[in-house]
């Protein structure tokens, strides 16, 4: 038997083994504990984050989620170790935050609940290197 | 976030955003909660690096080389590297310069220097065959040189089923009579990272947790690390929901396989498999077997390779069609209730144990 005896069928209307209806029903449940998180937030100005790595839930899920929360006004990427993308969801104060690696793999995912994610925030250490470089600029100038 | 090892890191490029995002994806790894990123990003910042590196030994015994092959291949240029760059790699024959007695001499002075603190990293089983002829360096035996070496280690990493099991050279009928480290040193903590090959970010999250908490990690009965050992693949598993749904592949070209459906009667043996690969994947989290289509083998669990076949369903015992109408009727609740159902049935199986056959791996 040659290579060319095995047939090999194309199936065209089945561009991803992972169709719509392999929703498994586990996003939908998601929302009501955000909903927990953001007035957790509200009343105690504490974020919290759900890695969504951790749940058993399909690449459906995953997109079924993303679309109901939506976009929101404000989309951050971080470069650095490959893309970060945290974006803000039509819910303000949910945002949805996916980290790739260099080869652009999501290493990880997560939904967090803050009014500005940690990661956005520069640290105070850093600020102080950005001042003396600043400095440094203007002790070019003269 | 401030420290000798940020600062290391700094100097080398490596933002404290970029950390902060490296923290956050190990703990996902380590299934801890997602705050545990920020504390061991914090702790891990402070962790001292230059004035005390930990020296690490690392013995080869009875082994593919295939670990040392796996934590090299943890993609590179990475954060893991650099952690790697905390710690003195002071002794390992494949990756070292030096050969021959130069090398013997460097484990040895090595073992002097850091009496009682280093870390020993043993891969392969030791052969107690033959008075132990089966596997030798620099003329000494493999028991000979484990029980040297152990004797000033702070503690001891088995690495890969092999150290930690006996893996592949204890398969029946072990003809060199092959052991775990554990079934040789009795004194010392020894922490088993069992997988053949172990996955890199788990030497790596050992080797955090060690820079963390200056403490080895919380490990289960077996002498894993729960943080990547603590639940089984099944429970990971993307395709769990198809298993819960009671939607099964019957074989590998049918439409449940196109489909991504449960492997489960085709062999896999991820519900009574202790393992990260559902979460952290394989070659830079490209894939692992599971998305490649292919069942788990079990291979971070003991005795692996004569569980009975690994094409042969853990329900095999038993009616098949029967447990996964079970499933699919009850849900999740009535899979875990399996997996447990078939741990015993795999001690079973273990226990009536045939040879496996070329039949039996084309079921």
């Amino acid at each position: 038997m040659s290579l060319e005896d095995i047939r090999v069928v194309v199936d065209a209307g089945e561009a991803s083994p992972y169709q719509a209806d392999a929703l498994s029903g586990n996003a939908p449940v998601l929302l009501r504990e955000l909903a927990e998180h953001v007035r957790h937030l509200v009343a105690a100005a504490e974020p919290t984050a759900i890695d969504l790595n951790a749940l058993p839930l399909t690449p459906a899920d995953l997109d079924w989620l993303k679309a109901t929360l939506g976009e929101g006004e404000i989309s951050v990427t971080l470069h650095s170790d490959g893309a970060s993308t945290l974006e803000e969801t039509s819910c303000p104060g949910i945002w949805w935050v996916t980290h790739h690696n260099e080869n652009g793999h999501v290493v990880s995912r997560f939904i967090e609940v803050a009014f500005v994610p940690e990661l956005v925030k520069a640290h105070p250490e850093d600020v102080k290197t950005g001042l003396e470089h600043l400095e440094s600029l203007i002790f070019d100038l003269s | 976030m401030q420290g000798p090892l940020i600062d290391t890191l700094a100097r080398q490029g490596v933002t404290r955003r970029t950390f902060f995002k490296y923290c956050a994806t190990l703990a996902s790894l380590m299934a801890l909660p997602p705050s545990a990123g920020r504390a061991m990003a914090e702790a891990m910042a402070a962790a001292p690096t230059a004035s005390r590196r930990p020296s690490v030994i690392w013995l080869p015994f009875q082994e593919c080389t295939g670990c040392t092959e796996s934590i090299t291949r943890s993609h590179s240029p990475s954060i893991e590297g650099l952690i790697f760059d905390a710690i003195s790699l002071d002794y390992h024959e494949t990756l070292m310069a030096a050969a021959g007695h130069q090398a013997e001499e460097a484990l040895h002075h090595a073992m002097k220097e850091n009496e009682g603190k280093y870390l020993l990293i043993i891969d392969g089983s030791v052969p107690l065959g033959l008075d132990g002829a089966y596997s030798c360096i620099a003329g000494r035996t493999n028991l000979e040189a484990l029980k040297e070496a152990a004797k000033g280690a702070a503690a001891i990493v088995a690495m890969g089923s092999c150290a930690a099991f006996g893996g592949i050279p204890k398969a029946k009928p072990n003809p060199t009579g092959a052991v775990a480290v554990s079934d040789i040193i009795k004194d010392k903590p020894i922490i088993n990272i069992p997988g053949c090959p172990p996955i890199p970010v788990v030497i790596t999250g050992v080797l955090a947790h060690f820079l963390t908490f200056g403490s080895l990690p919380e490990l289960d009965k077996l002498g894993r690390p729960k943080a990547f050992y603590g639940e089984t693949i099944h429970d990971r598993c993307y395709r769990r929901p198809f298993y819960d749904q009671g939607k099964f592949a019957k074989s590998f070209d049918d439409e449940g396989a196109r489909k991504g459906w449960c492997l489960f009667e085709l062999g896999c043996k991820g519900p009574v498999t202790y393992n990260a690969c559902a979460t952290v994947k394989w070659n830079a989290g490209t894939s692992w077997p599971v998305e490649s289509g292919h069942g788990c083998l079990g291979c971070s669990e003991p005795d692996f390779w004569d569980a009975g076949g690994f094409y042969r369903a853990l329900s095999m015992p038993a009616d098949p069609l029967k447990m996964a109408a079970t499933a699919a009727a009850v849900g999740a609740a009535a899979g875990v209730a399996i997996t447990f159902a078939n741990r015993a049935k795999k001690s079973s199986a273990k226990a009536a144990h045939e040879t496996v056959t070329l039949a039996d791996l084309e079921k």
